[in-house]
């Protein structure tokens, strides 16, 4: 990983990619169709990035964060960070991977254990990978604490998960995925349970950090002008199929695809 | 340290329980149970003759009655009925606590591994919990009896704790299953925790309140199971318990003639069961948020 | 006449650690033909306005003053047993989620057919089957498709055998619990559509409750914009959107991404959330205004008019008065 060069690799890259999911057996044993929840996609996210993944619910959106983190593995294809295949990584190389790739989920009340305090959680990647003593993962926490915009970061550091609101919980899963400085960052539609006020600040954050630490990351939305808002460039997904990748000014200006085009059209927005 | 957080937990929970009237009960019999058990660690200050097992009034042998010297009566060689019972207390706590102890940290442990592993080790700790589940405790138990002669009262604990943990660790299995997949523990997984780590730090504290409730159950399964054993005549003859009561009050004739020497003890069975039990029901509706009346938490 | 009119009302809850006065003295009428929409965040109220018109308010619930005329009744007023002949025949909701409440063990129509039967129960089979199959068109279920079972349809189906639940008696008043909110963006779409079609074509009373505004916006004539349990501005929807006075639906507005308004993103520092415990009447926007001063703590915030239907709550007129920052 030492000689990466950002020109020559996209950070991720992935080729020919398809999951697919067997669905539960039928009552007697009878096998159902197997769900292609991903069906040949290629993709590629350039360091430093923002790059929105766009589309309705069910079109393959979470699979595909979930198959970067490597919650799950590819049925075909293959997967690159930084040019180097990350399908059959084991032991103390996947241990390294989960160092650098992390992900924000979507539903901030399900995403904290709700048994352990705001430090435990966001230190636990550091503990796991043992980063630092005790006092500097203290030290640490805080400081990420107060970046994420929970300041004074020592109010927080002994709360539990029921005592924040919607907005600072999900401060608190962006936290513990930054924590490690990782490479790359898959955010799950992390303000679809947010409301707007909460939300717009949350993207701004995202985008701070982007800019301040140089992370890449992957914005999965059902929003496109979220994805707008805070992405360089857009892919657009349909039932497993990528239709459209471009800008994201392009991609709402000159849409190509008739799917991008209906997309567009229901969004909601003030057309009176 | 001790956490502020789970002591809050505790209190939360508590206070729901106390406000349950089968809760208050199983409380209030339990608590008549406890003293009787701390004081049997008294009953040697009143010297010698109140030793349940070798105190034996000189004055006295046969069975008597309730008098003032003997609060209920001495049972056929002279020995403190009430003395008995307070002694048969402590070992009911002893054999009902640890045996379900036992039995729910191996249900518990084998469970959330069983449910987060998955594959062929689930496969075969389910076979194996279903092997025991549906062998008949009790008949095993009087067969290894009559192999091995009488118990000692901890093999009693051992065994029961092997024989019972199967239907904890399947309803541990289950929640673990659906714990498995909430994002927190993929979270986790990301953030690259080991299995282990997964399991003792992510899953354990939430399964660790069902596995409790279990617990109080199991307590009442395993003070029977002593019970029985003892009345049949597999308990250990060196240890007082309500069953071995039970066996000499049986096995002496008095059956009938002695009402003083059977009640008591066969009352003290079927109350603490029954507090146990009634913990149980109460707990289940602190764990359980549909039952509470409350609209909100 | 206003279909149904609703003055100065406060609902409080009681909780561990107090009385919260989730609604606190909101007035509003709604007018036949005229969609009215709840705005605001979640939290702020809306879905206990809704409960209170269904008389469906949970126990630690507790009407603390007001009243809601509706006919020749004051719906606070009304027993248990009065509000059977109400609840579901005249006043009608289409609850948060509801399509994930659908029985899964009987078919659809089987499941309309129930509601009607519950106020109807002298229908002939006839009329029943032909109101059935009346309904169904209306929400563009293919008449095929009646017998399924829920699990057979789609979120978005589902949600239509909840709104064919909701007209099944011609209720005079529907009210609409954030009837999208759990639906696809696409879906939405269709079921927005469907909404305002039904709307025109029976010309009944609908108050609709949404967190997104571009969603009540598309649906409603008349909006209230709601905060902390108080209506902080109210106004055609022409009026509320292109000149929003209060500094909430300011700031609401301009925070709500869309395709269009990307230059006039506002990025808000809403911190704390609205405080249900102050006494009643308080401005509950102070800790979160921008343009809040001490007089704000001390004072009682007034309606100040800005038209004959435009009108927002704040201490300080000169604020609401202002169309530009
Ligand atoms: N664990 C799973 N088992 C079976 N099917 C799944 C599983 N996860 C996702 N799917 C299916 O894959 C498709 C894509 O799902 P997902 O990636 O979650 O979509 P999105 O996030 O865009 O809503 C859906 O049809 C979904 O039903
Ligand atoms: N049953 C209840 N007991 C106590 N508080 C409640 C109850 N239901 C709602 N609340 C509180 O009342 C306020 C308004 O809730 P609600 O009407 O559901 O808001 P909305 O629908 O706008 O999200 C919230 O602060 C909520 O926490
Ligand atoms: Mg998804
Ligand atoms: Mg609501």
């Amino acid at each position: 990983m030492t000689n990466y060069d950002p020109d020559k690799h996209p950070l991720i890259e992935m080729k020919g990619v398809t999951k697919a999911y067997n669905p539960r057996k039928g009552f007697f044993g009878r096998k159902g169709n197997k769900v292609l929840a991903l069906n040949d996609i290629d993709l590629n996210i350039h360091k430093g990035e923002i790059f929105g993944l766009v589309g309705q619910s069910g079109s393959g959106k979470t699979t595909t964060g979930r198959l970067l983190v490597k919650l799950e593995d590819p049925t075909h294809g293959k997967i690159r960070l930084k040019g180097e295949l990350i399908n059959d990584l084991g032991g103390k190389p996947l241990q390294h991977f989960r160092s650098k790739v992390q992900m924000i989920f979507q539903d901030p009340y399900q995403s904290l254990n709700p048994h352990l305090s705001i430090a435990e959680t966001i230190s636990e990647p550091l503990v796991v990978h043992g980063i630092g003593s005790p006092e500097s993962r203290r030290e640490k926490v805080i400081q990420t604490l107060e970046t994420v915009g929970l300041r004074p970061g020592k109010a927080f550091y002994n709360h539990y998960p029921h005592q924040l609101s919607g907005g600072q919980r999900q401060r608190v899963a962006v936290a513990r995925a930054i924590v490690l400085d990782p490479e790359f960052i898959v955010a799950d539609e992390p303000t679809s349970m947010l409301d707007a006020t909460i939300a717009i600040q949350l993207l701004r954050l995202l985008s701070r950090i982007r800019d301040e630490f140089g992370m890449t990351f992957l914005f999965i939305t059902h929003n496109l002008a979220a994805a707008k808002y805070l992405c360089d460039r857009v892919a657009v997904i349909h039932e497993g199929h990528i239709v459209e990748v471009n800008t994201a000014e392009n991609i709402i200006r000159n849409p190509e695809h008739p799917y991008t085009k209906k997309l567009i059209k229901v969004q909601p927005g003030f057309r009176f | 340290m001790l956490n502020n957080h789970y002591v809050q937990r505790f209190v939360k929970g508590w206070r729901i329980f106390i406000k349950n009237p089968v809760g208050k009960a199983g409380i209030g019999i339990l608590t008549v149970f406890m003293i009787m058990a701390l004081a049997s660690f008294c009953l040697p200050l009143f010297g010698p003759m109140y030793d349940p097992m070798t105190g034996i009034d000189p004055n006295i042998k046969i069975s008597t009655p309730p008098s003032l010297t003997h609060w209920l009566g001495t049972d056929n060689v002279g020995r403190d009925i009430f003395a008995q019972l307070l002694e048969g207390a402590k070992v009911a706590f002893i054999v009902g606590l640890s045996s379900a102890f036992f039995s729910i940290v191996l249900g518990t442990v084998i469970g959330m591994v069983s449910g987060y592993a998955g594959g062929w080790v689930d496969a075969i700790l389910m076979r194996t919990a279903d092997i025991i589940m549906v062998m008949p405790s009790l008949v095993i138990l009087l067969i290894l009896a009559s192999l091995f002669g009488q118990f000692n009262i901890w093999l009693i604990v051992f065994i029961i704790a092997i024989m019972r943990w199967p239907a904890v660790s399947r309803v541990i299995r289950s929640q673990t299953l659906s714990l498995k997949t909430r994002p927190f523990i993929e979270a986790s997984r990301v953030a690259g925790a080991s299995s282990v780590r997964i399991i003792f730090r992510h899953i354990m504290p939430n399964v660790l309140p069902l596995a409790f409730l279990y617990m109080t159950f199991r307590v009442t399964a395993a003070i029977l199971v002593e019970a029985a054993l003892s009345f049949l005549g597999f308990g250990d003859p060196s240890q007082v318990s309500w069953g071995m009561m039970l066996q000499w009050v049986w096995k002496s004739g008095h059956m009938f003639q002695a009402p003083y020497w059977l009640i008591p003890p066969g009352i003290s069975i079927s109350l603490l069961t029954l507090a146990f039990y009634m913990l149980g029901r109460a707990m289940d509706e602190v764990l359980d948020p549909r039952l509470r009346k409350e609209g909100q938490s | 006449m206003s279909l149904l009119s609703v003055d100065n009302l406060s609902i409080g809850y009681e909780t561990k650690n107090g009385m919260v006065k989730a609604v606190d003295g909101i007035s509003f009428s709604l007018e036949k033909g005229r969609p009215l929409g709840f705005v605001g965040e979640s939290g702020c109220g809306k879905t206990t306005i809704g409960m209170t018109l269904m008389g469906l308010l949970p126990d630690n619930a507790k009407i603390l003053s007001g009243s809601v005329r509706f006919q020749t009744q004051d719906l606070v007023r009304l027993t248990e047993d009065q509000w059977r002949s109400v609840r579901g025949k005249d006043i009608a909701m289409i609850f948060q989620a509801a399509m994930n409440a659908l029985n899964p063990v009987y078919r659809v129509d089987d499941q309309v057919r129930e509601a009607i039967l519950a106020h109807r129960p002298d229908i002939s089979d006839k009329e029943l089957n032909h109101r059935i199959r009346e309904l169904f068109e209306l929400v563009e279920i293919p008449y095929e498709r009646i017998h399924d079972y829920p699990h057979e349809y789609s979120g978005g189906m589902k949600q239509r055998v909840i709104i064919a639940m909701a007209l099944a008696c011609q209720p005079q008043v529907i009210i609409a619990d954030e009837p999208t909110t759990a639906l696809d963006v696409i879906v939405q779409d269709q079921i927005l559509e469907e909404l305002r079609a039904i709307q025109s074509k029976l010309n009944t009373g609908l108050i609709f409750i949404s967190h997104d505004i571009a969603v009540v916006a598309s649906i409603c004539e008349d909006i209230c914009v709601m905060y902390g349990g108080q209506i902080v501005e109210t106004g055609t929807r022409k009026e509320v959107f292109s000149s929003p006075r209060h500094p909430y639906t300011k700031t609401l507005l301009g925070s709500y991404l869309s395709l269009d308004n990307e230059e006039h993103i506002i990025i808000p520092d809403m911190r704390e959330s609205a405080d249900l415990t102050l006494a009643s009447g308080c401005c509950r926007f102070q800790a979160n205004c921008t343009a809040c001063d001490a007089a704000c703590k001390s004072d009682q915030p007034t309606w100040i008019d800005i038209s004959p239907t435009h009108k927002a709550l704040c201490c300080d007129a000169g604020i609401i008065r202002n169309p530009h920052d």
